[in-house]
């Protein structure tokens, strides 16, 4: 951060705020770093894990204010338990989490996470084809409505297949989330 | 169709074909306007100084709050040694500020369910907790009291008795409590360190046990994601 860019500065100094007021509860929190591209997750104002972004873009980005929390994620697959069954039954693990998925938070922020190696043409095509439905709905309603389609922010977040997942396993109900924006300052 | 309803089956139409011909890679185009990923599209930065309609308050008055507030999260950072659990990976820290004091290959929540009887749909969910916890018990050679998910997940038949339930010499020599019934203990199923396998506790070796039950104090951190 240049401490004598003023954007930048209240931009860093709006996202400690949040922080302060995180911090001082019992609860985990993400911060979305966009500047230095790196998700991290915190508690008690500490760095507990972070994540490299490889690659972001985001519609509306002045409509994120505050505090956001986590009101849908991807649905886990869990395992039942059969009793009646005496073979060892395979846990959880980091490799069931899903590597492209949606978050959406309140106030209305949706972010979108998709693994680097997408590789797969149809895959990329499929992602390209809602991707742009989505924004297609969103067009059409807000036409409909005589809105400007641009009012609710959306973050697109390119990450390695492994620390996508590792997001998903991370985000829990209600997590609140803080976003640093970036200044069009270097 | 009206001409309304005409424009707009036009112009969709017509995004639909665009999107779906510039669809590419996405190591060549990430947002939805095929601007380029890096370094950042202008359309998701903000204004800098100056182009901003609301003024910006003095730069010595921001450096003074950026100052005050950095010092404010700093002082809500554990101070004393803590216990970090990364459920993810099954590891377990102990830590004082950034340095690592123990990195413990740890067994953590299988986020298995189990069905509660009598046709609910209440159901056990062996998660562990994420968050925030402090230690709020330790003891020695502890005995598991087996609540009822570890006789309904064997399909026995939950005792009425309660010395039917205690279990010598399955948690180790220490346990910690943090909590609802939660404890960091030791295990006879070494082998499994390292995966998800617990009904939600968090399971260490006898070595990384000892010493975790040595530095930890009666309200020592644990904070679990």
């Amino acid at each position: 951060m240049d401490p004598n860019d003023p954007a930048s500065l209240q931009e860093v100094t709006r996202v400690l705020q949040e922080e302060v007021k995180l911090a001082a509860r019992p609860h985990n929190y993400l911060l979305i770093d966009l500047v230095t591209r790196t998700i991290h997750i915190k508690g008690r104002g500490l760095d507990l894990y972070r994540i490299p972004i490889i690659a972001w873009s985001m519609k509306a980005p002045s409509a994120v204010h505050g505090t956001h929390r986590l009101i849908a994620r991807p649905p886990i697959a869990r395992r039942t338990v059969d009793p009646t069954v005496s073979v060892e039954q395979v846990p959880l693990s980091l490799a069931d989490m899903p590597a492209a998925y949606t978050l959406s938070f309140t106030p209305a922020l949706t972010i979108e996470v998709r693994p680097s190696d997408e590789e797969d043409l149809f895959r990329r095509l499929w992602a390209g084809t809602k991707n742009w439905w989505r924004s297609l709905n969103e067009w059409v309603s807000s036409f409909s409505r005589g809105e400007s389609s641009d009012s609710n922010p959306y973050l697109l977040l390119e990450l390695s297949r492994e620390q996508a997942q590792s997001l998903a396993w991370s985000a829990i109900d209600e997590m609140p989330l803080v976003i640093r924006r970036a200044t069009d300052k270097k | 169709m009206n001409s309304v309803a005409a424009y707009r089956f036009v112009v969709c139409s017509s995004l639909f074909l665009g999107g779906l011909l510039s669809a590419k890679p996405l190591t060549l185009s990430l947002s939805q306007n095929s601007e380029s990923v890096s370094p950042a599209p202008a359309s998701s930065v903000l204004p800098s100084a100056g182009s901003q309609a609301d003024p910006l308050p003095s730069l010595s008055a921001l450096q003074a709050r950026y100052k005050a507030l950095s010092k404010q999260l700093s002082r809500l950072k554990p101070q004393e040694p803590y216990i970090l659990v990364d459920t993810a990976r099954n590891h377990l820290y102990l830590k004082q500020r950034d340095d690592v004091l123990l990195d413990a290959l740890a067994s953590t929540g299988s986020g298995t369910i189990l069905p509660k009887p009598g046709g609910t749909t209440d159901q056990w969910v062996f998660d562990t907790p994420r968050g925030e916890f402090f230690v709020r018990s330790k003891l020695l050679n502890p005995a598991w009291v087996k609540p009822d998910w570890a006789f309904i997940e064997e399909g026995l038949e939950v005792p009425r008795n309660q010395a039917d339930r205690v279990e010598q010499g399955v948690l180790g020599a220490y346990a910690l409590g943090f909590g609802k019934g939660y404890f960091i203990h030791g295990t006879l199923y070494t082998r499994l360190l390292g995966k998800n396998v617990t009904h939600g506790c968090i399971r260490l070796n006898d070595d990384d046990l000892k010493r975790i039950y040595r530095v930890a104090r009666i309200g020592t951190p644990i904070i679990i994601f």
